[in-house]
C-alpha cells in the first residue's frame, strides 16, 4: 500500500479486529485478520499487542486448547472506549481528506483573503 | 532452520530483558508456531524473518515506551489520555515511563525512594503550601489594588460632583471663589476620570488577558501534541 500505518492507527487496527470476538481471540489468528486489512510484517504484531495490554486496553488469559495453554487477548472496557475514541478520530480524518478530493473542503476564507490583499498591494 | 532453533535463538536474544517480558514474547511465538500448525512452520518461520529482528521489534518497542518515543507516544497519548483520562495524566508517556524504571529498579532501590519520599513529604508539603499561598496573596493583592483604585474614582467623581454644584452656588456670592471651588472640582473630576481608566483596564482588559496566557501555559501542554497527532 501507498500509505503508512502509524502506531496509533496501528493500535486503532489491531483493537478493531480483536473487538470483533468479544471473548477473547489469539495472537496467530489476530496476525491472520489484521494482514487482510493491511500490508504488515509477522513480527510486528506481538509488540503492538503487548502495548496495549500495558496500556490496560487488552487484557490476557490462558485457556486450555487441544491440550496445551493458549494466550487469548480480550478488549477491556478501557479498550472499548480508545477504540470509540479512535473510530471517531478517523471518521473525522477520512471525512476531511476524502472532501478535499471530492472539492467539498470549505477553506477559512480570512486567511487567503488576507494573503492575496498583500499580494495585490506589491503589484 | 526449524522451529526449536528459532526459538532458542530468540530466547537468547531476548535474555538481558526482564524475564516477564522475556517470558511472554516466547509464549505468544510458540502459540503462533503451535497455532499455525506443523505443516506451516517453514511458511512461518519465512514470514517472520530471522529471529534477530523479532527480537529488534520487541526490544524497540520496550524502549520505545520507555523512554517516551515523543513522536510515536505524543500522537497516541492525544487519544488515549485527551479524554478518559480516570486515572489521571500519571498514566501518560511518563506514567509507563515511571512503571518501567520502577520494574527494572532493584527491591532495595525502592525501598529507598519510598524512605525518602516519606521523610521529604513535610518539606515538599511546605514547599506546596507556601506556592499555593504566594499565588492566593498575588489574586487578592491584584483584585484589592483593582477595587482600590475603583473606589478612589468613584469618591473623586463624586467630589467632583459635589464642588461644581458647590461652586455653582458660590458664584452668586463671590464669582472669585465660585470659580476656584468649581476648578477644583475640576481637578478631582479629571483625576477620578484617570483612575476610573485604569480601573477598567486593569479590571476588563489587563486580567482577562493574565488569565489567557495563564491558561494558555497549562493548554500548551495537550492540544500542541494534538495538532501534531492530527
Amino acid at each position: 500500500m501507498t500509505f503508512n500505518t502509524g502506531a496509533a492507527l496501528l493500535d486503532a487496527i489491531v483493537l478493531a479486529v480483536v473487538s470483533q470476538t468479544p471473548d477473547g481471540t489469539y495472537g496467530y489468528k489476530i496476525t491472520q485478520e489484521v494482514r487482510q486489512v493491511i500490508e504488515l510484517s509477522e513480527s510486528t504484531l506481538y509488540p503492538v499487542l503487548r502495548r496495549l495490554q500495558k496500556d490496560e486496553c487488552l487484557e490476557v488469559y490462558d485457556m486450555e486448547c487441544a491440550g496445551r495453554n493458549r494466550r487469548y487477548y480480550k478488549v477491556t472496557s478501557r479498550g472499548w472506549a480508545q477504540l470509540k475514541l479512535y473510530e471517531s478520530e478517523w471518521r473525522q480524518y477520512a471525512e476531511k481528506i476524502t472532501g478535499l478530493f471530492e472539492g467539498r473542503m470549505q477553506f477559512s476564507a480570512d486567511a487567503d483573503e488576507r494573503k492575496d490583499s498583500t499580494e495585490c498591494r506589491e503589484r | 532452520m526449524g522451529r526449536d532453533e528459532f526459538m532458542k535463538q530468540l530466547e537468547r536474544l531476548l535474555q538481558n530483558l526482564p524475564s516477564a517480558e522475556r517470558e511472554a514474547a516466547l509464549q505468544y511465538y510458540n502459540d503462533y508456531f503451535d497455532d499455525a500448525g506443523a505443516e506451516n512452520e517453514k511458511e512461518v518461520i519465512e514470514a517472520l524473518g530471522n529471529p534477530a529482528r523479532v527480537a529488534e521489534n520487541i526490544k524497540r518497542d520496550l524502549n520505545g515506551t520507555a523512554e517516551g518515543d515523543r513522536a510515536k507516544g505524543g500522537s497516541r497519548a492525544l487519544v488515549e489520555y485527551g479524554k478518559d483520562v480516570p486515572e489521571g495524566g500519571g498514566e501518560g508517556g511518563q506514567g509507563t515511563a515511571e512503571k518501567k524504571s520502577g520494574s527494572t529498579l532493584p527491591t532495595w532501590a525502592i525501598v529507598l525512594l519510598v524512605v525518602l519520599l516519606v521523610l521529604a513529604s513535610p518539606v515538599l508539603l511546605a514547599i506546596g503550601a507556601s506556592a499555593l499561598a504566594m499565588l492566593i496573596g498575588i489574586v487578592v493583592t491584584w483584585a484589592a489594588l483593582i477595587f482600590a483604585f475603583g473606589v478612589t474614582a468613584l469618591a473623586l467623581l463624586a467630589a467632583f460632583g459635589v464642588l461644581a454644584v458647590v461652586g455653582i452656588w458660590c458664584i452668586a456670592a463671590d464669582p472669585l471663589i465660585g470659580a476656584g471651588v468649581i476648578g477644583c472640582g475640576l481637578i478631582c473630576g479629571g483625576v477620578g476620570l484617570l483612575f476610573f481608566l485604569l480601573t477598567t483596564a486593569m479590571g476588563g482588559m489587563a486580567t482577562p488577558a493574565i488569565w489567557k496566557a495563564v491558561m494558555g501555559l497549562f493548554r500548551k501542554k495537550t492540544p500542541a501534541k494534538a495538532h501534531k497527532g492530527v
